[in-house]
């Protein structure tokens, strides 16, 4: 501990150079141990529950068996069935079609729905609960609602449709409009909680800077365009990451809705890789598809990272 | 500047340097995993199958016509203790209590200190469920299998080769009590994997009181067109006149099964190593499936699920309903204002085969108290247990024995029983079965679309499934 004399003049209290290095050392080493310190339990849970599944994943990759049966080593075979296999190429392109389609409505829908609650001064509350409590639904419960809702027979829009005159709308049977209406349930759910994802960002943007703008004036579109979206930067940011993680893994209202049906329009990688692993016991396939998917998101990740990076 | 720039190239240097380690370490361990795992979990050697002289010799009396009665195996056997597990799919929302009856007659009958802790898996995911327990190397002791699973987990060694068990001495008469064609389902591989207990029958419900109406009663399933024309005869605005599975997720297969089997073919070929889809008639009896699933007598194709097509049976909306028996519980227990029967497909040019899948009671190879495993299975398996609870859930039974006096109350199920099963043509229990219905399904509803004729259906099946086979 350095002793400081109270005698002393400002010139005085100045530090040597070499005492200088010395505490700053210090507080680095103290500030750099407090972090790991911090961080530790999480090192720890990432290694174990990530890091090391992972690479056990790539080792899967080129083995086959190992789950019930003895594992062997298989070399390359993996890769090519799973770049040949047109169910896989099916499966992938079910994915980003899916997400194609999901994530900018979801964020559309929610970035105006966030906007119409910011501009309500008081009484919002029960609109921000009904729009947020679809996201707290399983998709099993979802399946069964959108069951009710999307009926040939019995289904609420279909018995609208013949009450119009129109012919009943084979919504999760026809082989063009199941993905779209996976998709359109998985926006249902998903819109609450990116509603409040937006809602946060904009009640936490600086409101000096709209009064200034709207005293320049700006309308309502240039304020939105000029200041809003830019200033959300941060959000999106998150936003379209965890989406784009979230969607790939596409899986659960597949599972209940369709099974990857009808003529495996519906297939997400997701669910092939799970048929391959749980169902057919192919473990080196369904690790491969795995790590792909993996791999994929990673690969998006950082271009996202790269493409929405604060330029300064 | 320059600084930073050489820190983010010694970083981006060892990152690389990093993930280089971590691929040299995945293919080291990759290529090493082959001999390390070699020893954990190889296929046990295969023993031969049973000789001859234990074949079963036919109908031996009746069902034991008090439930209580002992089994003919069932000596007590007070050193047998510990606990078993034993896990089965539902068949009926009773299947808990039904099955503590056949726990309670095991203790007080056969093996009072053995506790038997009785769970169920879920049909739609009971494949990933088995190999989770399997995989967790304490899976219950005993399994109902189908026939449709087993032989893949019995490929990758976790089933026990039951075969000197099935053919021990003691045994011999209970075993020849079993349907030869059951045993042939569960020998496969080079073992006995299993005792045959149960199955299932895929049948047709038909709404009597409508064909009668329509003067179509005696003669609907006279042939495929005779079918056809009564299903177009029968739907109006309010009625479908036929109605099917259609999708791999509703096992679909069972309903599409019999008209292949009629035609002479099959999956595989007869050795296994190739599509077996093979003829003009099966060609024919696809192209047929495709009529009639095109001819606007259906509802909507993939619009109806299993349980959404039998309600609509019930409600008197479907005229003639692929299905299977099990349901002939819920229409004796809640009789629809109709008159209903059971019935088969319509013969086809070679053959007039129904499709069932059945069930085996197998041993786990990790299991640790096989002798108390045995014994339950031996229970379950006899006359007045598997006869009780054929019974509660309109199941059939593969044991010749208790044919006379089962079913006595259920003119539906003893339909089944006498006139159905015996023309049962099951599926070809290979390790690859359920893949290959599974890679060709999508075929087939592409086709039941308009999409696709009989010829090209078949042929697309036919890819999928010799691309299964070649692995």
């Amino acid at each position: 501990m350095t002793h400081i004399d109270p005698g002393l003049t400002g010139a005085q209290m100045t530090l040597s150079p070499e005492e200088h290095r010395r505490l700053a050392k210090r507080y680095r080493r103290r500030t750099t141990l407090t972090a790991y310190a911090f961080l530790g339990p999480n090192l720890v849970a990432f290694v174990v529950f990530l890091l090391i599944p992972v690479v056990w994943l790539l080792v899967s990759t080129f083995r086959t068996g190992g789950v019930l049966g003895p594992a062997e080593f298989v070399g390359l075979d993996n890769w090519r069935d799973t770049f040949s296999d047109p169910l896989a190429r099916t499966s992938i392109r079910n994915t980003v079609v899916y997400s194609a389609m999901a994530i900018p409505a979801v964020f559309i829908i929610a970035m105006i729905l966030a906007l119409a609650l910011h501009a309500i001064p008081r009484g919002g509350a029960p609109i921000r609960v009904a729009l947020y409590l679809p996201t707290l639904q399983p998709a099993v419960v979802a399946a069964f609602i959108f069951t009710f809702v999307l009926h040939p027979d019995f289904g609420v829009i279909n018995y609208a449709v013949r009450w119009l005159g129109g012919d009943p709308i084979n919504f999760l049977g026809d082989t063009t409009l199941a993905l779209p209406t996976i998709a359109g349930i998985e926006v249902w759910r998903g819109t609450g909680f990116w509603t409040m994802m937006f809602l946060a960002g904009l009640t936490a943007l600086p409101g000096e800077l709209y009064h200034a703008a709207e005293l320049d004036g700006a309308g309502a579109i240039r304020r939105f365009i000029r200041l809003t979206l830019p200033l959300l930067r941060p959000t999106f940011y998150f936003a379209v990451i965890f989406a784009t993680i979230v969607n790939l893994q596409l899986f659960d209202s597949v599972f209940a809705l369709t099974d990857g049906g009808p003529v495996n329009s519906t297939v997400s990688v997701s669910l092939y890789i799970y048929r391959s692993l749980f169902l057919f016991g192919d473990i080196g396939f369904g690790a491969t598809l795995s790590f792909l998917l993996v791999v994929t998101v990673l690969l998006l990740t950082g271009l996202q990272t790269y493409l929405l990076r604060d330029s300064k | 500047m320059s600084s930073s720039n050489s820190n983010r190239q010694l970083s981006s240097g060892r990152l690389w340097r990093v993930i280089a380690v971590i691929l040299a370490c995945a293919l080291v361990a990759a290529a090493c995993g082959n001999d390390d795992d070699s020893s954990d979990g190889s296929v046990p050697a295969a023993p031969e199958v049973g000789d001859s002289s234990s074949e079963p010799t036919g109908d031996s009396g009746g069902m034991a016509e008090d439930s209580s009665t002992p089994a003919p195996t069932a000596e007590p056997e007070p050193e047998l203790s510990g606990t078993i597990g034993f896990i089965k799919g539902p068949h009926s929302a009773m299947e808990v209590e039904f099955n503590d009856q056949i726990i309670a007659d095991f203790n007080a009958q056969v093996a009072p200190d053995v506790e038997v802790e009785f769970s169920t898996y879920d049909w739609p995911v009971h494949v990933a469920e088995l190999t989770t327990l399997f995989a967790s190397g304490s899976p219950p002791d005993v399994q109902y299998l189908v026939d449709l699973i087993y032989p893949a987990f019995a490929e990758q060694g976790v089933l026990h080769d039951m075969t000197d068990l099935v053919n021990d001495p003691d045994w011999a008469e209970e075993r020849a009590n079993i349907s030869p064609f059951a045993w042939d389902l569960a020998e496969q591989q080079g073992g006995t994997w299993g005792v045959p207990v149960l199955g299932a029958v895929y049948n047709i419900f038909i709404n009597e009181t409508l064909l009668e109406e329509a003067g179509l009663l005696d003669s609907w399933d006279d042939s495929y067109e005779s079918m056809l024309a009564a299903a177009e005869a029968l739907t109006t605005d309010e009625v479908f006149g036929f109605g099917a599975r259609t999708s791999a997720a509703d096992f679909a297969w069972w309903d599409w099964y019999p008209y292949i089997h009629n035609a002479g073919g099959d999956v595989f070929s007869d050795d296994w190593t190739e599509c077996g889809l093979v003829g003009q008639d099966v060609v024919d009896a696809m192209q047929f499936l495709i009529d009639i699933h095109t001819a606007g007598v259906t509802p909507a194709i993939g619009s109806v699920d299993n349980q959404g097509l039998f309600d609509l049976f019930a409600a008197g909306r479907i005229a003639i309903l692929h299905h299977e028996t099990p349901n002939i519980v819920a229409l004796n227990e809640n009789p629809p204002d109709f008159e209903w029967t059971v019935a088969a497909a319509p013969p086809g040019p070679q053959g007039h085969t129904v499709m069932g899948n059945f069930g085996i009671l197998s041993i786990a190879e990790a299991s640790d108290n096989k002798e108390a495993a045995w014994e339950f299975i031996k229970h379950w398996a006899s006359a007045p247990q598997v006869g009780r609870f054929a019974e509660q859930v309109s199941l059939q039974v593969v044991r010749t024995d208790i044919l006379d006096d089962l079913f006595a109350d259920n003119p539906a199920m003893q339909k089944v029983q006498s006139e159905m099963v015996p023309r049962v043509q099951g599926l070809q229990p290979s390790p690859h079965i359920i893949e290959a219905l599974q890679a060709a399904w999508p075929v087939v509803e592409d086709a039941f679309r308009g999409n696709r004729t009989g010829e090209e259906a078949i042929a697309g099946m036919c890819e999928a499934i010799d691309g299964v086979l070649a692995g």
